[in-house]
């Protein structure tokens, strides 16, 4: 499928938030551009010393080492000492020249400052927004304590079907739902985030929003299509639900297992990681990522989102919790969007960027792209299931 | 054909393995991450890659089967009886000389279909739509989930 696919009319507008727009008017300007290499660490030291000369003259960077496990971004710890003595460890979180998703730092980083004192978030220190000192688009923030998932509990790729444990899962299932509980109900009128729009023209907008911007994803990305992929994408055209105004939340967009940190011994959640895809919407398309099948685990046919609650434990504890009430049409209408999101990530946004070598770990990306048939099959199996009663 | 393929990448796996990988320093932890994806890229190509032929064969085979039972379905206004022209044509054209590009052809013929079934489609020719793609890809996904299921994403 080409750029200039015919589209069907309802996702053929140009309806989007504008940093959105942006976002993929520079993918695709990015195309062109030559291979991009991995940094080394000797030149991430450079840049950094370089960059605290500017910023915080007399401080002296010290112990880069470049982080593991992500998919997306190129992630270094180091330390960072001031005139004084005083030391504090810090993440530099760099954009490739293209990635598994396209975002953007200085929107993660007006986030993160947000958050603050709302939920658990890394302190935001520094950005680069537009990559004037640092190669690409950079943001640095304080390191905090934890990891993403219990010691020896193996390889597990961005993640994805991390186990727990019982133990574990006990002490985390509250705080994960009461956080995300916290992230929706956070005041975005009354505290406005500065260039997350409110999509609110009509109620179909936040729908709209996200459709059209995978969709054209997808598109600028060259995704090779099949049926089941094109049927999908023309019934999230054709059946947006509507999303009253009391329902629009800020939505996290990547909450999950593996997206925040723990201290292992006490099971308390220190920080939610990976921002980038935040966004005011519907607060279905948060709990219809959460209930993804590849970020859960599914042990002798029992299935728990993010290893935590069944699919309708979850549901019933986040209505109670929140006060909300979960629309079971609406919710099927974001499980198929969630499908087709991971779908257009893994087939065309990893791919690609492994494709034009944009990316410092192409390697990974193709490794990635092979759980496209998983969303294939969920979208089989949703579409098959039909719209609850 | 000698040494053959097998060999050959059995012998890339056991350099990766047992003389670069031990040899990276422990801080090198991008390069053990890509090494070890490398190796398991490697072992799985060299498990199928005599199969690749036979695979590629069938997703062809798969895509005319769901073109034809569409173009005999679906109906509906213009556009969608251009629509199923084009898929005709696409099937017509595909005689196994191009795989790859005759297999994209149709499903991209079959994309259009869909977009088009959207705009003009008769309410028979929507729910006809709807049933062949889901009769058709349930198994054709089931077949590339097996096939992929040894990168370890799925349980199938």
């Amino acid at each position: 499928m080409s750029m200039t696919s015919t589209l069907a009319p309802a996702i053929a507008t140009n309806d989007m938030e504008a940093i959105n727009r942006r976002i993929l008017d520079r993918r695709a300007t990015n195309r062109s551009l030559p291979p991009y290499r991995a940094a080394l660490i000797p030149e991430v030291t450079d840049l950094l010393s370089s960059y605290f000369e500017k910023v915080r003259p007399g401080a002296a960077v010290d112990g880069v080492r470049r982080v593991g496990g992500g998919a997306s971004k190129e992630q270094f710890f180091f330390g960072l000492t001031d005139a004084d003595g005083t030391k504090q460890q810090y993440l530099l979180r760099m954009d490739p020249r293209s990635a598994i998703t396209e975002t953007d730092r200085e929107r993660e980083f007006i986030l993160l400052e947000a958050m603050a004192g709302h939920v658990p978030v890394p302190a935001a220190a520094w950005i680069d927004a537009h990559g004037s000192h640092f190669p690409q688009p950079a943001a640095i923030m304080k390191v905090v304590s934890g990891v993403t998932k219990p010691s020896g509990s193996g390889v597990k790729v961005s993640g994805l079907g991390t186990y727990l444990g019982e133990e574990l899962r006990i002490k985390l299932r509250d705080q994960f739902l009461d956080h995300l509980v916290r992230i929706h109900a956070y005041d975005f009128r009354a505290r406005p985030l500065t260039g997350y729009e409110i999509p609110d023209a009509d109620p179909k907008q936040a729908a709209r929003w996200s459709t059209n911007y995978w969709h054209e994803l997808w598109c600028i990305d060259e995704g090779e299509t099949r049926p089941i992929f094109a049927l999908a994408e023309q019934w999230l055209a054709d059946t947006m639900p509507d999303c009253p105004p009391e329902n629009l939340v800020l939505t996290h967009g990547d909450y999950r297992t593996g997206n925040y940190l723990f201290d292992e011994t006490s099971g308390v959640i220190t920080a939610l990681l990976d921002w980038e895809l935040a966004r005011i919407g519907d607060f279905h398309e948060d709990l219809g990522w959460v209930l993804m099948q590849i970020f859960g685990t599914n042990i002798e046919g029992t299935f728990r989102a993010s290893d935590l609650f069944g699919r309708e434990e979850f549901i019933t504890e986040y209505e109670r919790r929140s006060g909300r009430t979960v629309n079971r049409k609406t919710l099927h209408y974001y499980d198929v969007l969630s499908s087709y999101k991971c779908y257009v990530i893994c087939a065309a946004n990893g791919l690609a960027a492994a494709r034009s070598q944009h990316n410092h770990q192409d390697v990974l990306l193709t490794f990635l792209g092979t759980a496209t048939a998983i969303f294939a099959g969920d979208l089989v199996r949703l579409l098959g299931q039909g719209e609850p009663a | 054909m000698t040494p053959n393929v097998d060999e050959r990448i059995a012998s890339i796996v056991r350099a990766l393995s047992e003389v670069i990988l031990p040899h990276l320093p422990p801080e090198a932890s991008l390069a053990q991450e890509q090494v070890h994806l490398c190796i398991g890229h490697l072992q799985i190509l060299r498990a199928q890659i005599d199969q690749v032929p036979a695979f590629e064969r069938e997703e062809l085979d798969d895509a005319i089967a769901v073109g034809r039972e569409l173009a005999s379905t679906v109906t509906g206004g213009e556009r969608t009886t251009g629509a199923v022209a084009a898929i005709e044509t696409s099937v017509a054209a595909s005689n196994g000389s191009d795989v790859r590009g005759e297999r994209k052809a149709v499903l991209e013929a079959v994309d259009e279909l869909v977009r088009a079934v959207s705009a003009d489609g008769s309410p028979d020719g929507k729910a006809s739509l709807m049933r062949v793609v889901l009769q058709h890809e349930g198994p054709r996904s089931l077949k590339d989930r097996k096939w992929f299921a040894p990168f370890g994403f799925d349980t199938v």
